[in-house]
């Protein structure tokens, strides 16, 4: 048999205090980029504005492009090279109608080498729009996660349920923070990525918590503490095949998926590293937090 | 083999049949080149393969996906009289409020309205005379009925442009959300949704002779044309005509060209491309459907369409009709005059309502203003007998005989089939006579470059991640993951069979959710696998373990996945556009994975361990 783990036992959860401290920190550092950043960056989808994606058939510096788009009223424009050379992103906040803007901007560009570009890729969002979208994305995922719950709670107990949760707030949590201290912008696509999180973060967690079930009938006279780390220690070959084949192919679409997919590639292989992480060293933890508070009620 | 098991063999070929005759049309409409297409195409077969597909999205193969609103603040604006800085700063405020709250209009307008004491009546003296309320429900008809307006002259318009199945749809009351896949050229993209319409009333040619003349014109011209045409063309002429049984003689005239080029541009009794393709019926030429295509595109050229003299044109109606009683569909062509008789800003008002002889038929009242109805008074009066046309943005919509001479310019069109008719009828003719102004709210345009490059850079992503996959499992699980991997491309084919069937469409995120699957799909056979090992290091027997080690893991599996679903449909009920192509793949990605991990895999090892007694597993 090639096992990539043989017959560990590790005390994961006698190491939850610095799991906790770690995970702590790094939720902090995340959450004081975004207040510092007055909020999350959003992309287009959630704020308005317009994006396009041009390519131009001779070479081109940024500094052309943006003076070109200087001269039309939008220097504050964002222009950053994307992909190949040549070929730009520019992102102009809405101002106007969005058609005006967009048709201002054409003739810019136009005027850069007489015309010899293309535009790739032109994304405009009405600022009513992206505050609609914004307000389903957000729902999405409460829904989604209040969904979660229901099901633990009627599959296991209460009080895995707010393992579960407290795991997944962790996972976005963090990944959010990382969007912000990289300057990463969220869009539709990174939101999705976020739900799909969700969903592995609990796949992941459940299996361990189905293994828990199974042993604590098994194992009565254990401790739970014993028995959530003998099943974690079961569970962990199944925990990191798993996330090293999906984190195979995340990471395949991150280098070879090009450009457009790169942002929403990122969140997914971020959002599986911390999701296996955290249904190995925060769920367990706070199921064993909340059961021995409940003891020490009993008892008091 | 025991009777159980060999049901249990049985299903799984049905399965894997079922499949793959599911996406065998996927297969097929991605494998052939664009000759073929186009014969499909022309045939009219390419509709029934198209309900069969998996179709890319607007990000893979390019195209444009607009959202348009009605642009309130001009409607409202040009339907004040007589305006002043109190009226103009309600509306405005009014519009500012309910963006800043989320919240509709005319309920923000209502209560603002409300606080003053305006009345509303005064400003907006088109509406019949009321109290406020009144007032304010007229405005917001009007708000609805030029998105209807909108709407319909898309419809109209996106026709010519050649964009394979454009889709326009209402978004709620004010939105229309139109997608024109692979589209080339914006600026003209972007000229269809403006939404102004030319509507013109058109006499139709009623001179039998001279509807004959032109067809022969046509026909000669026509000749000529293909005489010039390269090799590429014809074939695509000779496709047509070998669809229309009824019409063999251009593939004749095709095969004598070579030999007699004489014959063709003769007196035209040998060289009838044109006429052999239509019907002639009523002073009308009807072209049968699946002949549409290839005929518009003919008389779009230049030599041919300068074969209809200039003091006529041809024009085409807008809905197929069975006119032969054989359930084949035809589409009328109309000569008409070179000019209109009366444009259509004359038009006031168009309403579908009950008449005619028995009071119970569907017809539309039009009324036009003072200037409208003296014209329309000479005209009705001077061509009794005679068809006029009803043409928006030369598109015929209606052809009514003048039965008598209309003095007060309010005119009854009858002749609809039922309501729904005589509504869209209505429609157009007010969209010919008022603006309906629309905003774009959002656009996406991906041009087909780009398109091209996402689909290559995905399916190269899905290529490696699946291979990588693939080796993995075999190195780690030996036999095992042999089978491991057998599930995972049945998984793979199962998922895109499902997607086929549901005529899905797949977008960059989609294939993402794709190689996530594959990644993922695994995991169910992961759990099996290591508790089967689990199984075995307690020394239980080969046949023992798989047995427990399936039933073990059964319930972590459907616990777990299930989530991920939960997940993924959540995404998909909230989700617009690209990312609930993400949600579907996965979904169906994670259920049909449930099936192969299950059900297949087991059924591999039991058709295993059922002959001889294993004393040790490949695992």
């Amino acid at each position: 048999m090639f096992e990539l783990i043989k017959n560990v036992n590790i005390d994961f959860l006698g190491k939850r205090k610095l799991a906790s401290m770690i995970s702590g920190a790094v939720i902090l550092a995340g959450l004081v980029s975004i207040v510092l950043h007055g909020g999350p960056l959003y992309s287009i989808d959630f704020e308005g504005g317009t994006e396009i994606q041009v390519l131009f058939t001779e070479s081109t510096d940024v500094e052309a492009v943006r003076s070109a788009l200087s001269d039309i009223g939008y220097g504050d424009a964002a222009i950053r090279s994307f992909g190949n050379e040549d070929e730009f992103l520019i992102h102009v906040k809405t101002s106007t109608k969005s058609e005006e803007q967009v048709n201002t901007i054409r003739e810019a560009l136009a005027s850069i080498h007489g015309g010899s570009y293309e535009i790739r890729r032109l994304e405009t969002v009405g600022p009513k729009i992206g505050k609609e979208l914004k307000g389903d994305m957000i729902s999405a995922v409460l829904i989604a996660m209040a969904g979660i719950v229901i099901y633990i709670s009627i599959r296991f107990q209460f009080m895995y349920a707010i393992g579960a949760l407290v795991a997944l707030t962790h996972d976005v949590l963090i990944t959010l923070g990382l969007f912000s201290l990289l300057n990463m912008e969220i869009s539709l696509s990174v939101l999705a990525a976020f739900l799909f999180i969700v969903g592995y973060s609990l796949n992941d967690t459940i299996v361990v918590f189905d293994r828990v079930r199974e042993n604590a009938k098994e194992k009565r006279h254990d401790s739970f503490m014993s028995v959530l780390n003998i099943s974690l220690n079961q569970t962990l070959n199944r925990t990191v095949i798993t996330s090293l084949t999906t984190l195979t192919v995340v990471l395949i679409l991150l280098v070879f998926g090009g450009e457009v997919i790169k942002p929403f590639a990122f969140a997914l292989t971020i959002g599986l590293i911390v999701g296996t992480y955290s249904s190995i060293f925060v769920a367990s933890p706070v199921v064993l937090a909340w059961d021995e508070n409940q003891k020490k009620k009993k008892n008091t | 083999m025991s009777g159980p098991l060999r049901m249990r063999v049985f299903l799984v070929v049905l399965l894997v049949g079922a499949a793959a005759y599911m996406l065998r049309d996927t297969i097929s409409y991605y494998t052939m080149d664009e000759t073929q297409k186009q014969t499909l195409i022309e045939s009219g077969e390419m509709d029934d393969i198209r309900k069969n597909i998996i179709h890319k999205g607007l990000d893979l193969q390019g195209g444009m996906h607009v959202v348009l609103e009605v642009d309130l603040e001009e409607l409202i604006k040009t339907r004040v009289e007589d305006g002043d800085a109190e009226i103009d700063a309600l509306i405005s405020n009014s519009l500012e409020e309910a963006q800043n709250n989320e919240t509709e209009f005319f309920p923000t307008f209502a209560k603002n309205v409300e606080a003053t004491n305006i009345r509303l009546a005064r400003y907006f003296p088109i509406y019949e005379k009321g109290p406020n309320s009144d007032v304010l429900d007229a405005l917001e008809a009007d708000a609805k009925d030029a998105v209807d307006r909108a709407e319909e002259i898309i419809r109209n318009r996106v026709d010519q442009f050649g964009v394979s199945e454009p889709t326009i749809q209402r978004k709620g009351a004010w939105r229309i959300v139109v997608e024109l896949a692979g589209i080339t050229n914006q600026a003209q993209a972007r000229e269809l949704i403006q939404a102004t319409a030319l509507l013109e009333f058109v006499l139709v040619q009623e001179d039998p002779q001279l509807l004959d003349e032109v067809i022969r014109n046509i026909d000669k011209a026509w000749a000529a044309d293909m005489g010039e045409e390269t090799p590429e063309d014809s074939t695509e002429v000779v496709a047509d005509t070998s669809v229309d049984e009824s019409a063999p003689s251009l593939a004749d005239i095709l095969s004598g060209e070579e030999g007699d080029s004489l014959s063709i541009t003769g007196t035209g009794d040998v060289g009838r491309p044109f006429s052999s393709l239509i019907n002639v019926g009523s002073n009308t030429i009807w072209v049968p459907e699946e002949n549409v295509r290839s005929v518009k595109r003919k008389l779009t050229k230049p030599t041919i369409a300068a074969a209809v003299s200039s003091d006529s044109k041809l024009a085409w109606g807008v809905s197929p009709r069975d006119i032969t009683g054989d359930g084949r569909m035809h589409r009328a062509l109309y000569l008409m005059k070179g000019t209109a008789e009366l444009t259509g800003d004359v038009v006031t008002d168009a309403r579908e309502s009950l008449g005619g002889f028995s009071g119970a038929e569907f017809v539309v009242h039009l009324s036009m203003n003072d200037e409208g109805s003296r014209e329309w008074t000479k005209i009705t009066a001077g061509n009794v007998g005679k068809r006029i046309a009803i043409v928006m943005d030369g598109n015929v919509h209606m052809a009514g005989v003048i039965r008598d001479k209309i003095a007060d310019g309010r005119t009854q069109i009858e002749g609809m089939n039922d309501l729904q008719d005589a509504k869209k009828l209505a429609v157009v003719l007010r969209a010919g006579a008022l603006p309906a102004p629309m905003l774009i709210e959002e656009e996406r345009t991906i041009g087909a470059s780009l398109g091209a490059d996402s689909v290559a850079a995905g399916t190269q992503a899905t290529v490696f991640g699946f291979i990588l996959v693939v080796i993995f499992m075999a190195i780690y699980y030996k036999g095992a993951g042999l089978i491991a991997d057998v599930a995972l491309i049945l998984n793979l084919g199962f998922t895109l069979a499902v997607l086929s069937t549901l005529n899905a469409t797949l977008t960059l995120p989609g294939i993402a959710g794709l190689i996530l699957t594959v990644g993922m799909a695994v995991d169910a056979n992961v759990l099996i696998f290591e508790r089967i090992r689990e199984e075995l290091r307690n020394a239980k027997t080969v046949k023992k373990s798989i047995d427990d080690g399936f039933n073990r893991a059964l319930t972590t599996i459907v616990d777990a996945n299930l989530t991920t679903i939960l997940a993924a449909g959540v995404l998909w009920q909230f989700g617009s556009g690209t990312v609930k192509g993400f949600a579907t793949t996965l979904f169906w990605g994670i259920l049909c994975s449930m099936v192969t991990a299950i059900f297949i895999t087991r059924t591999i090892f039991m058709v295993m361990t059922e002959r001889k007694t294993m004393t040790k597993l490949s695992i």
